[in-house]
């Protein structure tokens, strides 16, 4: 398993592509970052990371795709599938390997965007506490949005329908808190009960406003774990179909 | 080996293996077994289900039913267990382009869980094996077909599995190459069991010792190669080319006792036609000429052919046998339409016959 997930991190790292994503990243962080000291007026006199990871996150939310496109999709398309196939590994080892493969980059990612604070403490003062809850939930709410990439890219033997389809899920995920508060679905209290309990969004504010809760955390590893496991099953399904 | 163990005998062992796809059966009810050592030579034209088989063997396909057993294990139980003692080189290698060979062949040991002091040894092994060693350092993706296939090679080595499964191996290679994996396999048959996947016949015959052939996802036939084609010499086949008259020398020909079949007829020159007659036996050939050369027919040529491996696998792989006769005599019929109308003119009482 883990030489799986060496190649994987390898083959971004290897290429332009973990550089370009990160680079990528990077500017889009420094765009909320600036977004954030642009937005101080007479109203707001603090200048706070959490809302630069919530605006933050409504960009990078659409890189994900890109990153977990490749991750099936590309195996399938290369005939490479059997090879991981007929390996002595199973195929829960192989998915784990690929998501924590994604992972890496996505934290290396987080690391780059370190840079800010650091800027921020030469020049004021910054809050630790609520600047690592800051991060714990922005990693958390990544990790399901790769686990949900993750899946699509199983589900399909294109690498850019993987993508295309990636954004559409990831539109949906960012999208089903504004979705819940419709007057629409507020006037069916039952269905706007369940679209909050998988309101990822608001699991994120908790987290952006600097309150750490283990219900929190609970959710974003059980829906992670839940769809890696939708994962699994749907790469199962895809090997009974094979031709 | 297998027996020091307590377990069977044979290295693997195929009971009742079906694959449907859909409703379409792509393997229907395949069981053969593999003894240690062996060298199964996997014959079927394009699309017979020789792939599809191999990939329920190495466990990339599950089954619809039957069951396989490698070294004692079955596939899908232990899958990982039959997992650790095959080599699989799949039809398209599976390589990745962005890798360099060397690294490729370190990424696949680690996969197969090879421990990591051996790994190093195991890669130097499977590149020189494969005569890879110049080109380790360079990317997968920038290789030609044939050292992208030797790549594949390797990769199927490494862990020396007891079993490798190698389909195709030859395809898309040049004559050189194809003679070096040939006699890669004879080589690697000391201490291997190898199944290996083709459609071409001279490399069943270069290095197996036993064939399974397969056709429409059945096996027609599980037997040695000398059996085999034992089998096809039964029926010598005459080649002859002969002046004269097309319905009259077919006429004579089928009317020479011995004669089992004429197989084709085929305008050569004005006059001159070769004639592909199926006899009993090779004395035939004697009472044949004299009948003709009676006749002031004039044999031009005549030459006997054994039956082929090559004839054997083409009567295995027909769709189905009785449709072949039936396609036979279609084509026989058309072609001595002439012969026919001769015969019934001279014997009317045949079109009465048919009546009743």
């Amino acid at each position: 398993m883990f030489a799986l997930y060496k190649k994987e991190v390898q083959s971004y790292f290897y290429s332009p592509f973990a550089y370009v994503i990160c680079a990528l990243f990077m500017l889009v962080f420094s765009l909320s970052f600036i977004n954030g000291i642009g937005n101080m007026n007479s109203n707001v006199f603090k200048f706070s990371f959490s809302n630069v990871f919530y605006n933050n996150f409504f960009y990078f939310i659409f890189m994900i795709p890109m990153l977990t496109m490749r991750t099936f999709a590309e195996e399938r398309k290369n005939s490479t599938e059997t090879l991981l196939l007929s390996a002595p590994i199973s195929i829960v080892k192989i998915v784990l390997a690929k998501f924590s493969a994604v992972s890496t980059v996505f934290l290396c990612m987080m690391l780059c965007s370190l840079f800010f604070p650091l800027v921020a403490a030469l020049n004021g003062t910054v809050i630790v506490s609520s600047l690592i809850c800051g991060y714990i939930g922005f990693f958390l709410w990544g990790l399901f949005c790769i686990a949900v990439g993750v899946m699509i890219s199983a589900t399909t033997d294109n690498p850019i329908l993987a993508a295309v389809l990636g954004e559409a899920a990831m539109l949906l995920i960012i999208f089903l808190d504004n979705f819940t508060d419709s007057a629409l679905v507020q006037s069916i209290p039952a269905v706007a009960k369940v679209f909050q309990w998988f309101s990822t969004e608001a699991r994120f504010v908790n987290f952006s406003q600097g309150l750490f809760g283990v219900g929190d955390l609970v959710f974003f590893l059980s829906l992670t774990l839940v769809v890696l496991a939708w994962t699994v099953i749907i790469i199962e399904k895809r090997r009974w179909s094979r031709g | 080996m297998a027996a020091e163990r307590g377990c069977t005998v044979f290295m693997v062992e195929i009971k009742n293996l079906t694959k449907f796809y859909g409703a379409h059966p792509a393997v229907q009810d395949i069981s053969f077994t593999v003894g240690d050592h062996e060298v199964l030579g996997f014959l079927g034209p394009n699309g017979a289900g020789k792939s599809t088989t191999m990939n329920m063997i190495t466990g990339c396909l599950p089954s619809t039913a039957g069951t396989v057993l490698v070294d004692g294990y079955d596939i899908a139980k232990d899958p990982i267990e039959v997992k650790r003692r095959i080599g699989y080189l799949p039809e398209l290698p599976p390589v990745y382009g962005d890798m360099r060979v060397r690294s490729y062949l370190e990424f696949v040991a680690g996969l197969k869980g090879i421990p990591r002091k051996q790994r190093k040894s195991e890669v130097d092994n499977a590149l020189e094996r494969l005569h890879l060693v110049d080109v380790q350092k360079r990317l997968v993706g920038n290789l030609s077909k044939g050292y992208r296939q030797r790549v594949g090679f390797a990769q199927a080595l490494l862990g020396s599995p007891k079993f490798l499964i190698l389909d195709e191996p030859t395809v898309g290679l040049d004559p050189t190459q194809v003679m070096e994996v040939r006699n890669l396999i004879k080589d690697l048959a000391k201490e291997h069991t190898i199944i290996f996947s083709t459609h071409i016949l001279a490399e069943v015959s270069a290095v197996c010792e036993r064939v399974v052939i397969i056709n429409k996802g059945q096996i027609r036939a599980v037997d040695t190669i000398e059996n085999l084609a034992a089998a096809a010499e039964g029926d010598p086949t005459l080649h002859m080319k002969v002046e004269g008259d097309v319905e009259k020398v077919s006429a004579i020909i089928k009317g020479v006792e011995g004669v089992r079949a004429l197989r084709e007829v085929e305008y050569i020159s004005a006059g001159v036609n070769s004639y592909e007659v199926v006899v009993a036996d090779e004395t035939v050939r004697k009472t044949l000429m004299a009948t003709l050369i009676e006749a002031d027919c004039m044999v031009l040529e005549i030459s006997a052919e054994k039956a082929s491996l090559e004839q054997v696998f083409v009567k295995l792989t027909t769709p189905d046998r009785k449709k072949t006769r039936a396609e036979e005599f279609e084509e026989l019929a058309q072609k001595l339409e002439a012969d026919r109308l001769a015969e019934e003119a001279e014997n009317p009482y045949n079109d009465e016959e048919g009546d009743a």
